[in-house]
């Protein structure tokens, strides 16, 4: 059909090659060249801390004004905050998804999915504010402490916003399993809870780990609703695993910062330097959640 | 057909671009107040709209420096090391009014009698040193002490007399908030804390406390005091213009220093330059 129309310009730049291939084609092209841009840019401007002397990346403490820029506080700040949301997060996740899967109408399945669908999508200052007004001061309450905004509270609230993500693909990859898997094991007389443990678990195990690793990686990157209830204090806690003490990530403390450091000074260069490795964790997760999510469903 | 797209972007983007030509503030959320309800008056009778954001006195200066706004509000004045990165401008601070930082405490604490502290007591708690409020005269109970972003205004003119070094490190600190208002809060939903606020913000929930001088002398943080210079944690309030200013930011600026503008600042619970 296109052959009769007439050659436009692209076509005589780009040969045979049709308007909407090229299109495509500047399209990738395009967001390939923004990922490139944003891991060369990190790079480069992690460079002037990387040089300088003394800056101290890998100890504990951080004053930007004597070029101190110890990351180490905000690095286990995250880990710390992720390995509590995830620890909130995915029993209550993975129950939830079995209990929806496996035993509900899938007319009721279709809407509590669309309900947690909804609150994928609810912005991240919305669950901030939310932890600000009730959460910051429950846990005070809870643990009669002089402020909520601690570490606790952000892993509890990170831990509610990842878990419609979690548990809504954790379903997905149970509900992948056929039917036919599961007849077959009933006829062979297996009970219901035997039914899922040895046939439907193992099949859906690599799709769960996709959907935690996805989780996590929601985890790492969050900032307002993290910055919002931390505290903000660039200090290891003491004792180091106690959750009940002001702390900070590294999205927080970039949310807090990269407006007040002059771009080029080795200030704003410790800021990217840890935004490079916040980029790698998630870039080393993302690969890992892909390939398990590529190995997943007919081939098991 | 791909001209004719071409050409209607562009009249979209241009038409984007070209919208009505308004004033951008930012920067100290102690400045933004009177500031605000200023640019509220001043764009109703002018026409021309202001936009007033907060975000610190770091930040006011640096989104100056670069450009993206037109005037910078600072609680401080400008460092030699902010003036060093970014030489090739010429900034200036112009005061609108006076303000004090007061040490603040949780009503609790005030109400069972710690009402007046001295310099070095403060500085001890914010070092780390004094940790109850026994020790200071006040309940047994862990004092719960509140910093600011290394940044901050507040912060640097609260250091500055209390450690003697605006950059002073507070090991003695539970936790860092940023905003008068965050500081606030947090101050509020404690019932042992210590942090620093301006005058304006203080109320039934967070009070200030007297200083006692070396000579036993007791100034409280009342506007004779903060007028007169007495108070130890006075300051002004600055707005800060690059040598490029636009003509409306100059005219919003005089607005500002003019009768109108110095009423905000009073009703804002500061003090006005003019009086």
């Amino acid at each position: 059909m296109s052959r009769s129309l007439s050659p436009t310009w692209p076509n005589r730049i780009f040969g045979k090659l049709k308007g909407l291939q090229i299109y495509a084609l500047i399209s990738a092209a395009l967001s390939l060249s923004i990922v490139l841009t944003i891991i060369v840019t990190l790079f480069v401007q992690s460079g002037p801390v990387l040089l300088a002397e003394n800056s101290g990346l890998m100890s504990t403490s951080w004053n930007p004004d004597k070029g101190q820029f110890g990351v180490l506080p905000m690095l286990f700040g995250s880990v710390f905050v992720m390995i509590i949301a995830v620890s909130v997060a995915f029993p209550l996740g993975l129950l939830a998804a079995v209990y929806i899967a496996e035993t509900r109408s899938s007319r009721l399945r279709r809407l509590i999915k669309f309900f947690l669908e909804m609150l994928v999508g609810i912005p991240s200052i919305v669950y901030g504010l939310i932890g600000v007004a009730h959460l910051n001061i429950w846990v005070a309450d809870i643990f009669d402490l002089q402020s909520g905004r601690v570490i606790l509270t952000a892993g509890i609230l990170l831990g509610i916003m990842i878990l419609p993500t979690f548990l809504t693909l954790t379903e997905d990859a149970i509900s992948a399993i056929p039917t036919k898997f599961r007849e077959n094991a009933k006829s062979l007389g297996l009970y219901r809870h035997e039914v899922f443990f040895s046939v439907i678990l193992p099949q859906a195990k690599t799709g769960i780990a996709g959907a935690g690793l996805l989780a996590l990686g929601r985890a790492l990157g969050e900032t307002m609703a993290v910055m919002l209830v931390i505290g903000s204090l660039d200090r290891l806690p003491s004792p180091l695993f106690n959750p009940l003490s002001s702390g900070q990530t590294i999205t927080s403390k970039l949310g807090r910062e990269v407006a007040e450091s002059a771009f080029g000074s080795v200030h704003f260069s410790a800021l990217v330097f840890m935004s490079l490795i916040l980029v790698s964790i998630t870039v080393i997760l993302t690969i890992t959640s892909r390939y398990l999510f590529r190995k997943t469903p007919e081939n098991v | 057909m791909f001209k004719n797209f071409g050409i209607l972007s562009l009249a979209v983007l241009l038409a984007a671009c070209s919208a009505p030509e308004a004033i951008y503030v930012s920067g100290s959320s102690t400045v933004l107040p009177p500031v605000s309800k200023a640019a509220d008056l001043f764009s109703s009778e002018t026409g021309i709209s202001v936009i007033v954001n907060a975000g610190g006195s770091g930040g006011g200066f640096n989104q100056l420096a670069e450009g993206q706004s037109d005037i910078g509000m600072m609680s401080r004045n400008i460092t030699d090391g902010e003036r060093d990165a970014f030489k090739s401008f010429n900034f200036t601070e112009i005061a609108i009014g006076r303000d004090a930082v007061v040490p603040s405490i949780s009503s609790e604490i005030y109400d069972a009698g710690v009402q007046a502290l001295t310099l070095p007591q403060i500085a001890g708690i914010y070092t780390g040193k004094v940790q109850n409020w026994s020790e200071v005269g006040g309940p047994d109970r862990a004092i719960f002490v509140i910093d600011k972003e290394a940044s901050r205004g507040t912060r640097q003119v609260f250091m500055r007399v209390v450690l003697g070094d605006p950059k002073a490190e507070a090991p003695g600190t539970d936790l860092v908030t940023g905003s008068n208002n965050e500081e606030q809060t947090a101050l509020v939903q404690s019932d042992a804390a210590i942090g620093m606020l301006s005058v304006a913000w203080l109320n039934e929930d967070v009070r200030g406390l007297a200083i006692i001088l070396q000579d036993g002398e007791v100034v409280e943080a009342t506007h004779e005091n903060i007028q007169a210079g007495s108070y130890p944690f006075v300051r002004d309030l600055n707005v800060v213009i690059r040598g490029d200013v636009k003509p409306p930011a100059k005219e919003f600026i005089d607005y500002l220093l003019g009768p109108n503008g110095q009423k905000m600042v009073n009703n804002s619970g500061y003090i006005g330059i003019a009086n």
